[in-house]
């Protein structure tokens, strides 16, 4: 879809008054979310639409709080090491799944060993990948190994959903989940709709919304209309420009924050005054006004989620300044040079209007860029591609685990899938760090690796996006740092 | 006429094989599925992983001989997306997408022949001028635009139908009018001008001195003639609807038809799926265009199959 669509399209829904929408029966809602799911097994796509429907049917070893604090779930109590490869988790006794079995150690097993055998071809393995087995104690209690020290485990057992053993096995299992969740799966009609209905029983107490209906609408445009109209009580992804159009809208930190990774090995961006150059040219808080309507948070430099563990506090904002900027370049003897600037179109809110803005932001500064916007694919060829890097790549990195380990090994460290970097000493530090258990000496050593990747200027991080819901007049909730709808959180007032 | 079917059915497979071919190569150097699918911040080994499981890191000329087998099994394989066999996507799809064309396209041809053959009988009258001035707007307007401003008038702001999803007779109105629009401005243009020409013939004045009645002529001679343009135009319209045109309707609406489905596949280099999804619609236009060879032969018994 192109600007002129999208304006057009804001521009006559901006030309309706709003409306307060009519009240569905009680304690009933309708959430859209943007795209159906491809599966209900929980286990083996790494999919959004998935997520939102087994949030509320499935639950995990570990949960966080809404403002994104790891407390124990399904565990009764956050694990401890037992060695440094094996992790010791006590659950939660009398819980059962909807289908009557028992959740005990014995399915936490079978969800660990299904979820890692690569005959399931999983794409969570992403988040798995060091997760080797898991052993039965007793019946509540369960061990967890991992390929190495794994300080990360408890955030990946956040993650990992755990399914009743004996129905895993069943061909029904991927079109009718059954969790331990605070909602049971009633129905899915393909390409309509899901419906979920209360577990009473639930182990937290019965929640408040008695059922939901989930519906899939990918066009933004067409999900605030349905809001308007009142047949919708939740909507996900709400264009900042149309957040004052909704009944109610809420915005909260988010998963993604916008960078450009800058080669620091190319010919003009090995100079590290011209990488500093490029990150105080660019004036985030214009970016995040005048592109997210202020919905997205400069960075502050960091690319690291703010609620992420592993956040350095100490690091400033970056300070705009042109006139720094340019003679920083004048300095590098950089001047009119060109850099090629990769980036796309489309998968990201207003991905391209930030990239040429950036761009812009350079070229004010005295680099010549050559903006190349192409599509998915060759875009992540160019990404991941180890030998010819791009002087510098747009990504937006999004943090589901919320540790800083996820930043680390996708954009920093050195050889990792989007990195440009070739710092050995801080990939040593990274390596380091990631198979440290001792917390404290853990966040202390991310400290320095993020304070050197600051003062090298090797990454240009950019906004921390803002996740923005539209309500109906009578739905209460406060949304989640980790992007969860979670409907037990939900309430209706009449 | 039956060895001139045997012909074009024969004809017709080459063409699916030669489409279904294309689409295995092309697929295959566009993107990457094993990059798109996995989440960005994975890593090289467990990229490596997975296209190892799902056979794509086998030599292009191994995955083409599997691919030529099973295809001749009518096996599209499992979509990489859905996880389900890729032609049960798409048999679960084609009919909301077929059930969307068929309203909108019924619309627009119930509506066209009238409105085009009233719009001919007065050439430079209001009727005539109303018609052409609502086909260049039905022909200009985004459709994209329209469907919104339907949904935001009729649904938002009247309450009288849903604003998106499928369901019964309300859910098709706007999707149907939208997808109606510009084809019906096309068809009514032919129409029009197909007839304004058809009622400057010879035998048109012959039939009116031999003392039938004008509306005679006009609804049987005149509107057989014109039929053959218009079916041909109607074709083409079935076609592209086929092809894809319904992806902005289905966008708009959240209608989940085969359109959105084809571009969602697109974007997420599900390459089983986009073969099955490449390859149903060939079939099917293959089967179209057969079908309108047959309708022609019934308008007008002049032309020939061969």
């Amino acid at each position: 879809m192109n600007l002129l669509t999208r304006l057009a399209s804001s521009a006559a829904l901006a030309a309706i008054m709003a409306l307060s929408p009519l009240a569905a029966e009680a304690a009933d809602i309708t959430i859209a979310i943007g795209s159906e799911p491809s599966t209900l097994d929980p286990q083996v796509r790494d999919d959004g639409g998935e997520r939102a429907i087994n949030d509320n049917v499935y639950e995990t070893l570990m949960a966080r709080t809404p403002e994104g604090e790891l407390v124990a779930g399904l565990a009764a109590a956050a694990p401890t090491q037992v060695d440094a490869k094996t992790w010791e988790f006590k659950l939660r006794p009398d819980v059962k799944f909807h289908n009557g079995e028992a959740f005990n150690a014995d399915a936490v097993v079978n969800s660990v060993k299904r979820v890692i055998d690569p005959a399931l071809k999983s794409e969570q393995m992403a988040y798995f990948g060091t997760i080797t087995g898991a052993e039965k104690v007793d019946d509540l209690t369960v061990r967890i190994l991992t390929s190495g020290p794994d300080p990360i485990l408890p955030s990946r057992m956040y993650w990992m959903k755990m399914i009743p053993a004996a129905y895993s096995g069943d061909a029904k299992f991927a079109e009718a989940p059954s969790g331990t969740g605070p909602y049971k799966f009633t129905s899915w009609n393909r390409g309509q709709d899901i419906v979920l209905e209360k577990n009473a029983d639930y182990w937290g107490g019965a929640p408040a919304i008695d059922k939901v209906t989930y519906r899939f609408v990918g066009e933004s445009g067409t999900r605030l209309s349905g809001l308007m109209a009142g047949e919708l009580d939740v909507i996900t992804n709400l264009l900042p420009e149309f957040a004052e159009q909704a009944p109610k809208f809420a915005a909260v930190s988010g998963l993604e924050t916008t960078l450009m990774i800058v080669s620091t090995d190319n010919e003009v961006t090995k100079d590290p005054r011209v990488r500093e150059a490029m990150n105080i040219s660019v004036d985030r808080k214009a970016l995040a006004e005048s592109l997210f309507g202020g919905y997205a948070t400069p960075a502050k430099g960091q690319v690291v989620n703010p609620k992420a563990f592993g956040y350095n506090k100490a690091l400033p904002d970056y300070v705009f300044d042109v006139d720094k900027a340019k003679a920083l370049i004048k300095e590098a003897g950089a001047e009119g040079k060109t850099i090629k600037l990769v980036g796309e179109a489309g998968r990201w809110l207003k991905d391209r209007e930030l990239i040429e803005a950036v761009g812009a932001y350079w070229k004010d500064a005295g680099l010549n860029v050559d903006i190349k916007i192409e599509d998915f694919g060759e875009y992540l060829n160019q990404l991941f591609d180890k030998n010819k890097r791009p002087d510098a790549v747009f990504l937006s990195n999004s943090n589901e685990l919320l540790d800083v380990d996820r930043e680390m090994t996708s954009v920093l460290q050195s050889k990792a899938s989007s990195a440009s970097n070739s710092d050995q000493e801080m990939s040593d530090q990274i390596n380091a760090a990631r198979i440290e258990t001792d917390v404290e000496k853990r966040q202390a050593m991310y400290d320095a690796i993020t304070k050197k990747s600051y003062d090298l200027s090797y990454l240009v991080p950019l906004l921390n996006q803002q996740d923005i819901y539209g309500f109906s007049k009578r739905l209460e909730w406060q949304p989640r740092v980790d992007s969860k709808l979670l409907v037990k959180e939900m309430k209706v007032t009449e | 006429m039956g060895g001139f079917l045997l012909r074009r059915i024969g004809q017709g497979l080459l063409v699916v094989i030669g489409v279904t071919l294309i689409v295995f190569i092309a697929t295959r150097m566009v993107g990457d599925p094993v990059k798109v699918m996995l989440p960005l911040s994975a890593t090289d080994a467990q990229r490596a992983a997975f296209a190892q499981q799902f056979g794509l890191d086998r030599p292009m000329g191994e995955q083409f001989v599997d691919f030529v087998g099973d295809l001749a099994r009518l096996d599209f394989g499992e979509s990489l997306w859905q996880r389900r066999p890729a032609l049960d996507v798409v048999l679960e799809r084609l009919p909301n997408t077929l059930m969307l064309i068929g309203a909108g396209l019924g619309l627009a041809i119930v509506l066209a022949l009238p409105l085009g053959a009233i719009a001919a009988l007065r050439p430079g009258g209001w009727v005539d001028r109303t018609t052409v001035f609502v086909g260049l707007f039905g022909l200009s307007l985004p459709q994209f635009w329209f469907g919104l401003i339907l949904i935001v008038f009729f649904a938002v702001t009247l309450r009288w139908l849903p604003t998106s999803g499928m369901g019964g007779l309300p859910y098709f109105i706007l999707p149907a009018i939208t997808l109606a629009m510009p084809s019906l401005a096309r068809l009514v243009m032919l129409v029009r001008s197909s007839m304004i020409d058809e009622l400057n013939q010879q035998y048109v004045r012959t039939a009116r001195a031999k003392g039938l009645r004008f509306p005679r002529v006009v609804m049987v001679h005149a509107m057989r003639n014109t039929l053959v343009p218009f079916v041909t135009l109607a074709g083409w319209e079935l076609i592209s609807a086929l092809a894809g045109y319904t992806v902005v309707v289905e966008t708009v609406f959240a209608w989940p038809g085969l359109g959105l489905t084809a571009m969602q596949a697109i974007q997420k280099s599900d390459l089983f799926l986009l073969q099955a999804i490449v390859f149903t619609v060939a079939v099917l236009i293959v089967v179209i265009n057969v079908g309108l060879d047959v309708i022609y032969k019934l308008i007008d018994p002049r032309i020939r199959l061969a």
